[in-house]
């Protein structure tokens, strides 16, 4: 029983002494690294979140746990922040929202008024879309898109994608970027499994005017 | 003599082992990360680190390795400085550790690294294997750069986001695409192929 220990310690034992040392060295790593990735995330979604709701000043959770919506039978954490003017009050809500684009994961920021009525648009916090075609759901109104502008004072509610139609008129049917119809459809299906369930969830917690 | 080799080892990964041209190593992120330069130079800073510190660590401990658990040592390594290499990007360069998304920890199944650990650093003195690292890691960086720079110059007209294209220039979308990257390599291959004959 001893030789077979010892013959095992002896063939793996630098094997095992290199995990120690390796995880020791990723544990350092990652204590000293940790609170700026999680600032950048922060920041990054503060930057956004900002540009979405101007006269928000700073955004805190609305909850202290993240709420939970149902989507597609799966349970999904949202952590929805709150936007805060100077004095205080609520200006608008924003949270992270996750759909299915054409290539991969598509990750949206997006922010709704004070009364969670009306959208005020979104931007795009990931997505690996197809350069030239579906990544023009990345261009802001700034740029001259013409797909985000779109989102600003649709209604909460359900989202329907055209393929034509006067982009100009802002209601709930979305005109979908030539070329890009998958990607388009993502971030519509996206708004559409998110907006009405968290709306429901913060009227529930009491939360909503 | 010593220093003859030295040289000799770093310039074979410039040229004669090039990873990427006379090996074809690596192709995963040579045809995913080069649609501009700036994620294209970030891979190949983040594979010369990796690839160093790798077969700096394996030949340190090459007398110490059992043959049957040479691979899982050389994993765990690879994926010791992967992992640094990606906890580094998200917390200093976040912008551009999102526009790399998987393939830095992709890293970690790169042929280069492991190929090099195997055929060099598991044999090699230190010296050695820290100069072939070194010149590997160069060919494949300045390979990934020219891919880049070609693709990133008639898809936008630009360089590391500058344009240097005069204003009649009409970008060509498809060299971002997946496409432009097959089209690129094929062609620079077949150009190293056209010096390279021995006929």
């Amino acid at each position: 029983m001893f030789a077979k220990i010892k013959y095992y310690v002896e063939q793996s034992w630098v094997l095992m002494v290199a995990a120690i040392a390796f995880g020791t060295l990723l544990a350092i790593t990652d204590a000293a690294w940790k609170p700026r990735i999680e600032q950048n995330a922060v920041n990054r979604f503060t930057e956004l979140a900002g540009r979405l709701l101007p006269n928000a000043i700073r955004f805190e959770s609305a909850t202290s746990e993240p709420l939970t919506i149902d989507i597609g039978g799966k349970s999904v954490p949202v952590d929805v922040k709150r936007g805060l003017n100077a004095a205080g009050q609520t200006v608008g809500w924003a949270f992270v929202c996750t759909g299915s684009g054409f290539a991969d994961k598509i990750q949206l920021v997006a922010a709704v008024d004070a009364a969670f009525e009306t959208l005020a648009g979104f931007r795009v916090l990931s997505s690996n879309e197809t350069p030239g075609f579906g990544d023009k759901i990345n261009i802001t109104p700034d740029e001259g898109g013409f797909f985000q502008p779109q989102f600003v004072g649709a209604p909460v509610g359900s989202l329907t994608l055209v393929k034509t139609g006067d982009p100009q008129d802002i209601n709930d049917r979305i005109v979908a970027i030539s070329g890009a119809t998958v990607s388009s459809q993502a971030v519509v299906d996206t708004f559409n499994a998110y907006l009405v369930p968290l709306r429901e969830t913060l009227a529930a917690e009491g939360l909503l005017p | 003599m010593a220093e003859q080799r030295l040289q000799k080892t770093f310039t074979a990964g410039l040229w004669q082992n090039n990873p990427v041209l006379r090996l074809l190593l690596g192709m995963c992120p040579v045809l995913a990360v080069t649609a501009a330069l700036k994620p294209a130079l970030t891979m190949g800073l983040s594979v010369i680190f990796v690839l160093t510190c790798s077969n700096v660590v394996v030949s340190l401990m090459k007398h110490l390795l059992k043959p049957h658990l040479r691979i899982l040592m050389f994993t765990l390594t690879i994926s010791t400085f992967v992992t640094i290499a990606d906890l580094y990007l998200r917390a200093f360069q976040p912008e551009m550790s999102a526009a790399l998304g998987p393939y830095i920890p992709l890293i970690i199944v790169n042929c280069i690294i492991i190929g090099r650990a195997e055929a060099c650093a598991s044999k090699s003195p230190l010296m050695v294997s820290l100069v072939d690292a070194l010149g590997m890691g160069a060919g494949f960086t300045l390979t990934l750069c020219a891919l880049a720079a070609v693709r990133e110059l008639l898809s936008t007209g630009k360089l590391f986001e500058i344009t240097v294209m005069p204003s009649w220039f009409m970008p060509w979308a498809a060299m971002g695409m997946p496409v432009g990257a097959f089209v690129t390599l094929g062609l620079m291959l077949a150009g190293v192929n056209l010096i390279t004959r021995k006929t």
